[in-house]
This record gives C-alpha cells, sequence and structure tokens, in this order.
C-alpha cells in the first residue's frame, strides 16, 4: 500500500494523454485523494511526445516528484525521453504493440510490463477508447474500483450517447478481467484507503474564472494567447447563462479598452492575457489609472520577452507592472500562490478595483494558471461584493465626479444616472473632470489618485509558516507549492511564506519581518531577482535579502530548493 | 422638452475659427434634441486629436481615451448598458491609421453604436503631419516633397467590410447632417458616419471650396437606392468617395446584443449581481 505515488502518462500530442490523465485525476478526487499533475507540452498541437505527471496522495502536495513510480507509455519516445525518471522499484506500462528498447541499470528491479491497449480499444470499437484502457489499468493498479471508473466514464461520455458509453465500459470490463489475471503481482502499488470526500479538480484558471463569475464580473474581453485563454473559454461559457458577455476582440488594445467602456457603463469587467498582450495594453492601463475606472486584469505569465518560450513558465512581468506604463498612476498587483487563492485573489481584486477606483491585475503564472489539481471546497459564503463609491442622484449638492474627500476617493456615476453627467478624460483634469494645465490642480490630482491607495500599505499580506527559524524563504505564485514540499522533506526546515498583494507593497507588515529574520531569501522564477530587487528598493537591508533565481522555463523542482535551501540551515 | 442649449455644456471649444468639428459638434447636438435622448442617456466618446476634444463639448456623460482607441470604450460601454445612446466621434487618423482595426472590427462586430468620422485628410493636433486619408501629392511637415502613400478610401473599405449603415457628410451641409445623424443613431447596428470637416489650419488642398465643388449629394441623385451595396459600391468608385448622404443601409441588420438576444442569452446588464449558492453548486459540479 501506498501514501503517495507519481505517474506519468505519455504519448503523441493530440491523441488524448492528458484527458486520461485529468479523468484519472477526476476519479481520485471525488475518492478523498489529492492530485496534482504537471503537464510539458510543446506548442505543437497534433504531433510531437505529451505528457502529464500526475501526483497521488492521501495529503495534498503541490509539486512533481523528481522521480516517478509508474510510467505509462503510449509510444517509445515516452520511454526514450523519461525512463531515467523511474524510481528503482518502478513499474513501466507500455501498449504492447511498442517495441521500446528495454534495459536500464541491472541492479534496478524496474519492471516493464506490456500491455494489449491497443488490441483491447479495437476489439471495443475505436481506437480512442485506448484512453479508457489506460485508466482502466491505471486503475485497477491504485486499487480503484470499476463501478467508481464506471461512474467517471458515464459523466464523460454523457453527451456523446448511449453506443459511446457502452463501448467504454466494456472495455473497462475487458482490462479489469485481463489484470485480475495477470497484474495481481504488482499490488504494492495499491492506494492507501481514505476517507471519501469529493473535492474539485481544477487549474488557476478555472479558478479565476469561478471567482470573477462570484464576483459579480459579466463582461469579458480577451484576445486568446497560452496560458490564459481558458479563462475566457471557460467565461465564454458560464457568462450567458448568468447575464453576461465575452468578447473574443481583435487584440488587446481592443480587449482593456473594451472593458474599461464596460466598467465605466457600470459592469464589472475584466481581461485576461500573458506577457505579449500586457506589452499592447499598457497605454490602456495607464487611461484606467488617470480615469480611476476600475478594472481587473489577468496576467497569466510565460516565458518572454517577446514570444520567448509560449509554453514554459516564468515570473518575469513583475517589473513592467510594477513599474510599467508611461507616466505614475496608481495600480494593486495581487498575487495568488495556489489554485484556492486564485478564486479569492480574483473576487477580492474586482472589490479592491472599485473601492480604490484603479487597475487591478492578478498576476498568475503558467505552472498555477495550467496546472490541474485537487482542491480543498471553495467556500461559497466568502463571497462578499463591495462595489464602492457609487453616486446615486441628490437633490441638493453639485457632482463632481473628482471631488477631493477625505480618504481621496471620490463617487463615480455610472452613465445613465441623472444628475452625475461629467466628462472623464485621459488628460490631466480637475474634480469636476475638466482637462486644465494648473500646476496647483496636476500636484492635488496627482496626490489624490496616490495617496487613496496608501492605507493598502497597512494590510498583513505576507502568510508565513513558522518553524522557530531566524531565516524566511519568500515566494509569489506558484513556488510556494515546492517550498512547502521542500520544508516538509528537511531535517531543520526554516520559516516560509508567500505574499499575497505585491502593489502596493504591504511595508508595515514588511519592516517587521525584516527585523525579524535575519536572512530573508526570496525565490522566483526570472533572472533579474525581479522581487527581491523591489523589496531591496522600498527596504534597504541588502545584506539580509538573498535571492534563488531559476529561468530556464520550468519551475523548481523539490531537489533543488532542499539544495539550495538547505545551505542555509546550517 | 430637451433644447439645443441643454446639450452646450458652456466650455467653448479650443478649436481654430472655422474648424469645420464646430458645425459637426452642432448636428450632434441637434439631432440629440429631435431624437429627444435625455441628456443623462447620451455618452459620447472620443479619441485623441483636435477631433478628440469633441467629447468634452457635449452636455452628456463624455469618455476622452486615447489616440485610436474611441470604439473599443464606446463597444465596451454599449455592452454594459444597452440603454445607453453611445456615438464615438474621432479624426482619420484616429480611425483610419492608428484605429483602423478598431474600425474594421467594429464594422463586423456591428455593436449597436454611431461613430462620426472628423474627416480632414490631415493631423491636426499635431500640427499638419500627413493622414493615410491625405491625397496623393499632399505636403506637409512630414511629407516635404509630397504624400507618395496611396489613400485609404474610408467608404469603400467600410462596404467591402459588410458595414450595416454608411453616411458621409460636409460639415457645412448641417441639414443633412442632422438628418444622417438621426439616421445613424436610429439604425440597429453599428453606423458611421464619414464627415468631411475641413482644416483651416493645415489643410490648404482639401478646403471648403474644394469640397463645394467636389461632392456630389445623393439625395439628389435620381434613383438612388440606400439599400443597394451595388449601386453603392459603385458611386463611391465613381465619385471616388466624394459624395454626401446615406450610401448605404441595409434595413435588417440585427445588431450583435439583439441577436445575442435572440438566442436567448442575455447581455451584461440585464443580471442583478450575486448568484445563488444552488448556481454555485451547480458550476463547482463541472470540476468533480
Ligand atoms: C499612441 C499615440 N501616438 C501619437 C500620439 C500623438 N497624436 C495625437 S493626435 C494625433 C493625430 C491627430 O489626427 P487626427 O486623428 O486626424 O485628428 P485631428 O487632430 O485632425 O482632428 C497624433 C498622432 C498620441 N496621442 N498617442
Ligand atoms: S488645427 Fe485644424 S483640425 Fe485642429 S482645430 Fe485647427 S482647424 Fe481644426
Amino acid at each position: 500500500m501506498k501514501k503517495s505515488i507519481s505517474l506519468l502518462i505519455g504519448g503523441v500530442q493530440g491523441e488524448g494523454i492528458i484527458s486520461t490523465g485529468i479523468n484519472l485525476m477526476k476519479a481520485l478526487s471525488s475518492l478523498g485523494y489529492y492530485t496534482y499533475g504537471g503537464r510539458s507540452f510543446s506548442s505543437r498541437i497534433k504531433g510531437g511526445n505529451t505528457s502529464i505527471t500526475v501526483h497521488i496522495g492521501i495529503e495534498c502536495k503541490m509539486w512533481i516528484n523528481d522521480e516517478v513510480d509508474i510510467i505509462f507509455a503510449f509510444d517509445n519516445d515516452t520511454i526514450y525521453k523519461y525512463a531515467h525518471l523511474i524510481h528503482k522499484n518502478g513499474l513501466i506500462f507500455y501498449d504492447s504493440i511498442l517495441t521500446p528498447e528495454l534495459h536500464r541499470n541491472d541492479k534496478d528491479n524496474i519492471k516493464f510490463v506490456p500491455l494489449p491497449i491497443s488490441e483491447m480499444a479495437k476489439n471495443n470499437g475505436v481506437e480512442i477508447i485506448k484512453n479508457t484502457c489506460a485508466m482502466g489499468f491505471l486503475g485497477y493498479l491504485l486499487g480503484i474500483t470499476r463501478e467508481t471508473l464506471h461512474e467517471v466514464t458515464i459523466k464523460r461520455f454523457k453527451q456523446k450517447g448511449l453506443e459511446i458509453i457502452k463501448n467504454n465500459i466494456n472495455v473497462l470490463k475487458d482490462v479489469y478481467q485481463y489484470s485480475e489475471k495477470n497484474l495481481k503481482a504488482y499490488n504494492t502499488f495499491t492506494l492507501t484507503p481514505t476517507s471519501i470526500v469529493k473535492r474539485p479538480l481544477m487549474t488557476g484558471n478555472d479558478a479565476i474564472s469561478l471567482g470573477a463569475l462570484m464576483a459579480g464580473c459579466r463582461f469579458i474581453a480577451s484576445y486568446p494567447i497560452t496560458p490564459a485563454s481558458e479563462i475566457m473559454e471557460n467565461l465564454g461559457k458560464l457568462l450567458p447563462k448568468y447575464g453576461g458577455t465575452m468578447i473574443q476582440v481583435e487584440d488587446e488594445i481592443a480587449a482593456v479598452n473594451m472593458i474599461i467602456g464596460g466598467s465605466y457603463g457600470g459592469v464589472r469587467s475584466m481581461t485576461a492575457t500573458s506577457g505579449p498582450g500586457i506589452s499592447l495594453m499598457m497605454e490602456g492601463i495607464g487611461l484606467a489609472g488617470m480615469t480611476e475606472t476600475p478594472i481587473v486584469i489577468i496576467n497569466s505569465q510565460r516565458v518572454g520577452p517577446s514570444t520567448g518560450l509560449p509554453t514554459k513558465h516564468e515570473q518575469s512581468d513583475l517589473f513592467t507592472l510594477y513599474f510599467g506604463g508611461h507616466g505614475e498612476y496608481p495600480s494593486i498587483i495581487l498575487t495568488p500562490s495556489t489554485v484556492e487563492e486564485c478564486f479569492n485573489a480574483t473576487i477580492r481584486g474586482f472589490n479592491l478595483a472599485e473601492t480604490y477606483q484603479c487597475p487591478v491585475i492578478i498576476l498568475s503564472d503558467l505552472a498555477l494558471s495550467l496546472t490541474p489539481q485537487t482542491i480543498e471546497a471553495l467556500d461559497f459564503s466568502k463571497v462578499e461584493i463591495n462595489r464602492g463609491k457609487i453616486y446615486t442622484p441628490t437633490e441638493s449638492d453639485e457632482y463632481k465626479r473628482y471631488q477631493l474627500t477625505n480618504d481621496y476617493i471620490s463617487y463615480r456615476a455610472l452613465p445613465g444616472t441623472r444628475g452625475g453627467i461629467h466628462h472623464t478624460t485621459g488628460l490631466e483634469h480637475n474634480e469636476m473632470g475638466l482637462p486644465t494645465d494648473d500646476p496647483l490642480n496636476r500636484k492635488k490630482m496627482m496626490n489624490k489618485r496616490f495617496k487613496k491607495i496608501e492605507p493598502l500599505q497597512l494590510g498583513e499580506e505576507i502568510i508565513i509558516h513558522k518553524n522557530n527559524s531566524h531565516v524566511l524563504v519568500l515566494s509569489f505564485g506558484s513556488t510556494y507549492g515546492v517550498i512547502k514540499g521542500a520544508m516538509k522533506s528537511i531535517k531543520t526546515p526554516v520559516d516560509f511564506g508567500f505574499i499575497q498583494m505585491i502593489k502596493p507593497l504591504p511595508i508595515k507588515q514588511l519592516q517587521g519581518i525584516i527585523e525579524s529574520y535575519k536572512h530573508i531569501i526570496i525565490v522566483e522564477n526570472n533572472y533579474c531577482k525581479q522581487f527581491a530587487t523591489i523589496l531591496k528598493s522600498e527596504l534597504g537591508n541588502h545584506d539580509k535579502i538573498h535571492s534563488l533565481i531559476k529561468y530556464d522555463g520550468t519551475p523548481f523542482t523539490l531537489k533543488e530548493i532542499i539544495t539550495e535551501i538547505g545551505g542555509w540551515v546550517n | 422638452m430637451t433644447t439645443i442649449k441643454e446639450y452646450h455644456n458652456n466650455i467653448s471649444p479650443n478649436w481654430c475659427p472655422g474648424c469645420g468639428h464646430f458645425s459637426v459638434l452642432r448636428a450632434l447636438q441637434v439631432a440629440a434634441v429631435k431624437l429627444q435622448i435625455p441628456n443623462e442617456k447620451l455618452t459620447v466618446v472620443s479619441g485623441i486629436g483636435c477631433s478628440g476634444r469633441f467629447s468634452g463639448y457635449v452636455n452628456a456623460y463624455s469618455f476622452h481615451g486615447i489616440h485610436g482607441r474611441s470604439l473599443p470604450i464606446a463597444q465596451g460601454i454599449k455592452v454594459a448598458n444597452k440603454e445607453l445612446t453611445v456615438v464615438a466621434a474621432g479624426g482619420d487618423g484616429d480611425g483610419f491609421a492608428i484605429g483602423l482595426s478598431h474600425t474594421l472590427h467594429a464594422i463586423r462586430r456591428n455593436i449597436n453604436i454611431t461613430y462620426l468620422v472628423l474627416n480632414n485628410q490631415i493631423y491636426g493636433l499635431t500640427k499638419g503631419h500627413t493622414s493615410p486619408l491625405s491625397d496623393i501629392g499632399t505636403q506637409t511637415k512630414s511629407t516635404p516633397t509630397g504624400s507618395l502613400e496611396t489613400p485609404i478610401k474610408p467608404g469603400i473599405i467600410a462596404l467591402a467590410n459588410g458595414i450595416s449603415f454608411l453616411a458621409q457628410g460636409f460639415s457645412v451641409y448641417q441639414e443633412q447632417l442632422v438628418n444622417i445623424i438621426i439616421k445613424a443613431i436610429q439604425h440597429d447596428g453599428f453606423s458611421m458616419v464619414n464627415i468631411f470637416s475641413p482644416c483651416v489650419t493645415y489643410n490648404k488642398t482639401n478646403t471648403y471650396q474644394w469640397f463645394r465643388k467636389h461632392l456630389v449629394n445623393l439625395e439628389e441623385v435620381q434613383g438612388y437606392q440606400t439599400e443597394n451595396f451595388e449601386t453603392a459600391m459603385n458611386k463611391l468608385i465613381e465619385t471616388d468617395g466624394l459624395c454626401t448622404g446615406v450610401v448605404y443601409q441595409n434595413s435588417n441588420s440585427t445588431s450583435y446584443l439583439n441577436k445575442l438576444s435572440q438566442n436567448g442569452l442575455t447581455p451584461a446588464m440585464d443580471t442583478s449581481l450575486p448568484l445563488t449558492r444552488g448556481d454555485f453548486e451547480e458550476i463547482i459540479n463541472l470540476y468533480r
């Protein structure tokens, strides 16, 4: 019996490899197990090897092991590329029509097991049934009952009709019969039973989409880009049902300007993109800052600059967003670290955007946006909507869109509101919204725009797991998952945490943190140590702030974190 | 009764005396009065340029955005609140250089807004640079030996791209312009009015006199049918685009948002905000 297992499923891209993994993960998640799936894929849609590495366990784990216990190969490439990852007591299943080279270190106890996948699939109708076949074999191995897999299969093929469901159910029967006869010897791979809790399987992009919907976002204008497209796809399906619209626009410039219009018009509006899109949006983001129009932008980061490595992971847009756009304007950057946080941060993002009337960026990264994983149930009761100061007509006073107030925030009058007519412009303007180049006014309005978000600097935005150490490892985005894993695996773990809001920086909390630690190690996926540099520029203490960086397009592995952080513990 | 006075906001435009843009502004104000649109239900969006200041002179909700992007902003506003009358306005540079792609896509998308092009075939605000609509040979600061590039033909590309309402006006022909703007606003879909609006300071070629001499009034063309795509296209070719009146209207046009409604979908503003716990659970179940 195993408390945790890692398995890699690989084959030719476009043949449903990933969905085989996902369906297995769904089945396991509904049985109470935690899963986490690392995808490797190229920009090619068909052809080329693709794989998904799935971690399965009775505890939540947000990283991929360096070794895998089981490889399930649909093609020779998978064995060729990944056999070196297999654990010394591991198991390599492969389709019996393949002829892989089967030698590895003789000392190891690796088993190569051919399975009649193609053959069974052919007997039961169509080639594509291979995937159900694979799920069956893996399910059997892990100790999942055939009935559970039936349920998953029926749900998956519901739309495709009875005939297809029947074929798939039949193939599962064949697989289990075959396995009973031939695979009993491998029962060491059975998972330790766990109590049944039906948990959802989601990616960061799924959670962001759902968060947006729950936050009352009813308009998304977007231009497709990896790794953000799923957000517009999801909302394109969901929004029309709940009163809302998704428009795939001509480019990201249109996207940002259209949501400025949408939000100005009174509807919570958003766009989702990645680095190249952010570059195109910068002028529009400045317009939102200047006109104090609330907008929410999801930036799921990938490797840049230019087209970089479009399907690989990086966290290198921080400088652009922190400092970026011409001129100076307030903006807020939220940095969720887990899928659950993607949901919460998105809802919070809409509330902050409307409360502070400025652009809010939810900064995700490829690993967070695309990694499917079992998550804890999202909390409906936590959904709160705060639309900030919205003008309702009164008899007496004269309406001023940019009235200077104690908290520097003024009432927004939505078009259509009587008595709220005003001018909005990207030019510097006075309290009425009318253009003026008066120096005194310029200064007042700059102060207004910046001072309104100052209270956010007083918040507690850094969540720390304490291990009684004088060292703190701090990260943003998906990197938190593997750090958490590393701390569980080392003898003397240090304190570690993640930051939820990078702009404005929670200065007050950070000052306390700087005082209480000897060393702070910032872990991030970029070359220029972007987060560490920002921290140093705002906090000084250059000698205390250290960096662990990686910029090869892949997320940190457990081993890397353990090795690097280990040095600080001793 | 709304009167024209209520559409003034008492700010005097910073345009040069004699600039065509004054008359276009007035035409929109008169049209709004004739249509009896309450001030707060009208939203005017403009880009950047001399023409960009347009929105700032109308007593309505007005949004002066960035160069070339009035159309995306205007479309966003309409999606958010379809009860509003949304009018976008901008120069020929705004709509056919930096913002050309948005113009073509707004045409395709057919969201129910009206787009006034304040066309002076020159960049006024930057003090006289060439525009993609400048005639070949036009001398400007950036084309000292005369423009070499073929001008874009706004009417023809709009038609070719499937526009559902196209009209052209001349700032001087007030009555016609007002009527055209009224028809444009009433049209269910994206309507574009290309308005010849001379720049008296920087365009010494396409002057008031020049336009008076060259423009053909389609209302005076016997038997001209605005519903006929082919005649419209031919007329634009024949007059080299120099004609005024409604050039083409597809009165069967259904705007984007109305198409959504016909498909049983609800565009933005129609729904109150929160979802119920039941809705939430239903969606979560998709991920189980
Ligand atoms: C991104 C950007 N590039 C350049 C400019 C400078 N600019 C302002 S208005 C303008 C062109 C104005 O010409 P047009 O749109 O024809 O309007 P007009 O002034 O003639 O009414 C330019 C290039 C700008 N504001 N923004
Ligand atoms: S420069 Fe030309 S377009 Fe600008 S205000 Fe003067 S006349 Fe009008």
